[in-house]
Formats: structure tokens, sequence, C-alpha cells
């Protein structure tokens, strides 16, 4: 794709030529899912919530896990429940930004929690967090989100964290940061 | 276009971005991971008016933690002073403080070109948590705009720390009338 100074977010015919190119990772790629700048992304069949209270981000926190039937599952309204996309996504060239579908924030669905924010190099399963106002019939599946691509300034160094690769929602692993703080002092 | 880590590092040796105190292991591939101030403001009354200043109480985040309740607005703010007069910038919770049902901000990420401050955080929890003052929180990207610049000098450029809505101060003249 031809770099102009100004290049930002990528359209969708720049997402489906870099997708062919192996700069961008969908998959599965379905090319009904590719938006005006954005690509859908759907919902994975495994809901995780945690069981214990309260939660300390200091420590690791007990949880299960649901399956969602294929006749949905109903979640209660003002509860967490980690989800993942169905789709591994990501890409070494482009930062992402992921969203809700606007058809699913009009039902009164947060699919992240301020966190919209992705790292350059992250390959795999997005954990999603599901918080939802009202109660609420959700399908394995569905077409939840929408993932965008922006032009990056400057050197790249890939994100090498502590979630790559990640597969199904995952809990936070925010208790290592404290870890690695006290080894580090 | 969105800053790279190097970038950012490269932009805050310059001095066209401002990250104080800033610590080069907190750089990520495109943002910066923030901390969260060692206080909170914590709004008095269950019914607030967007014409009237908000009752606060001043809460410090003791060494063992502090719980949030659920439903209730919690303002914190960065432990770093933060932000550029070259570039746009947009705040988020970490993935890790997302997935421990922790908000950083309300549908307002956008922080304007110059303005250099702690930068104030809308927080919530969705289940009683207990959070740590210097917590690796959020994180910031900075975006280099197209087109001149016209620095930012509204109503919390001289923040200092963790600073409750001003809208009141737009809405003076509704109050006065009533």
């Amino acid at each position: 794709m031809e770099q102009d100074e100004f290049a930002m977010i990528l359209t969708s015919a720049a997402i489906h030529d870099e997708w062919k190119r192996g700069r961008i990772v969908l998959d599965p790629f379905d090319e009904s899912q590719l938006n005006p700048n954005s690509y859908n992304f759907r919902l994975g069949n495994t809901l995780r919530v945690y069981s214990g209270s309260p939660l300390d981000v200091k420590r690791e926190n007990a949880f299960r896990e649901i399956e969602i039937g294929p006749k949905g599952f109903v979640l209660e309204q003002h509860r967490l429940y980690l989800a993942s996309t169905l789709e591994v996504m990501g890409s070494t060239h482009y930062a992402p930004t992921f969203a809700a579908r606007s058809s699913v924030a009009r039902l009164g669905l947060f699919i992240n929690l301020s966190a919209s924010l992705g790292d350059i190099g992250f390959i795999g399963q997005w954990t999603l967090q599901l918080f939802s106002i009202h109660r609420l019939r959700i399908y394995p599946g569905m077409k939840i989100g929408q993932i965008m691509w922006w032009t990056p300034k400057g050197d790249i160094e890939l994100y090498d964290g502590k979630y790559q690769g990640s597969r199904g929602p995952q809990s936070t692993l925010i208790y290592r940061d404290f870890l690695a703080e006290r080894t580090a002092v | 276009m969105i800053a790279t880590g190097p970038t950012i590092e490269r932009e805050v040796q310059a001095g066209r971005i401002t990250i104080s105190p800033f610590r080069r292991e907190q750089i990520e591939p495109n943002s910066y991971a923030f901390r969260l101030g060692p206080e909170l403001l914590v709004p008095r009354h269950r019914e607030l008016d967007a014409a009237q200043g908000v009752d606060c109480d001043r809460v410090e985040i003791p060494t063992d933690g502090l719980c949030l309740e659920p439903g209730r607005l919690y303002l914190g703010s960065t432990a770093e002073t933060i932000g550029s007069t070259d570039y746009a910038a947009t705040l988020y919770a970490r993935r890790s403080t997302a997935t421990a049902g922790i908000w950083i901000q309300f549908s307002a990420p956008l922080g304007h070109t110059g303005a250099i401050i702690p930068w104030t955080l809308e927080v919530m929890v969705t289940q009683p948590t207990i959070i740590y003052g210097g917590m690796l929180i959020g994180k910031i990207a900075f975006w280099l705009p197209r087109g001149d610049v016209l620095p930012y000098g509204g109503k919390y450029a001289s923040s200092t720390g963790v600073t409750p809505s001003k809208l009141s101060l737009e809405l003076w003249s509704r109050t006065s009338s009533r």
C-alpha cells in the first residue's frame, strides 16, 4: 500500500490488501465482514466470570467459565463477563483499536471498559469485557465488534507482553505487574 | 499517525512530549503506560447538578489498597504529568485493568494538544475491587495532527492533580438567572 504522509486509518480496501499480503491477521477472514474503515469480528463461545469478591488487583482471582449454547446466554445486567473474539487478529505493521458495533452499543452492551487501544505485534484472540445495562441474550458467532487499523509513525518494536498469542477469554494478569516491581526494586 | 514506542521515547528526549516522571520500561509498542496517582476524589452526594460545583471527599489510597464499590464514580489522576505541544493524546485503560473490571474514563479519551498536566481519570468498577496507588492503570497514545496547532488554554490547563468537573463555570448564567 502506498504510504502518504497523512495516512491515518485504513479503509476497507487497504485492510483487504494488507490481509492478502499477510501484514494484517484476521483468521478466519470473510470479505463480507469488511466495513468502510474496520472489520467486524465475531463472539467466541466461552465466557469467564470472576467467582470471588472483592477482586484484588495484586492477586490471582478465582473464576469460572460458561459455554454459550446455540440458543444463546442471558447476560445479567451490571455484571462483568470476559469473552473473546472468535477470530485471531493482529498486525506487525499497524496499531489496532477496537469498538463495539453500533448495533451492539444500541442494545446497551459495552464490549470493553475504556480499553480500546491494542498493541502493534499482538496476535491472538482478543479478550472482550462484556458489561450490559439490561439483561441481554447474546449468541455465539454474532458479529459483536469492529477492529480498526492505524498507520504508525516511527520505528516499530513489536508487542512481547504477557498476553501474546492468547486464546479464549483470559483473566487479568495485572498481579504480575506488582511481582515484577518487587523483583525490580 | 500514531506514535510508536521508539517515537515516544525520542520525542520525550527532544522535549516535544512531556512525561514526568519518565521510566523507559513503561513504554509500550504504541503508547506509554501510566500510573494511578495517590488520591481519589469521591462525590459526596448521589445527585449532582451540572451547573453547580461538585462536593467531593478527598481520599488518600492506603498502602494496603482501597476497595472501590461498583456503581460509584471515583476521580483519580495519572501519577505523571503528561502532554505535548505537538501531538494530540488519547487515554485508555490497559487490558490488565479493563479485564479486572475497571474503567478509567467514560467515553472521553481525547486529550488536547498543549495540555501538559496530570490527567484526571474517571474510575468505576464492575464489582468490589481493591486498587493501589502507583499501580500501572492506563496507557496514553500520541497522534500526529494535521494542520496548524491551536494550543489548549482551557479550564483544566493548570491542573496539578485530581480535578473535578468545572462544567458549572459554563453554566453559571443559568444558575444566576434562577
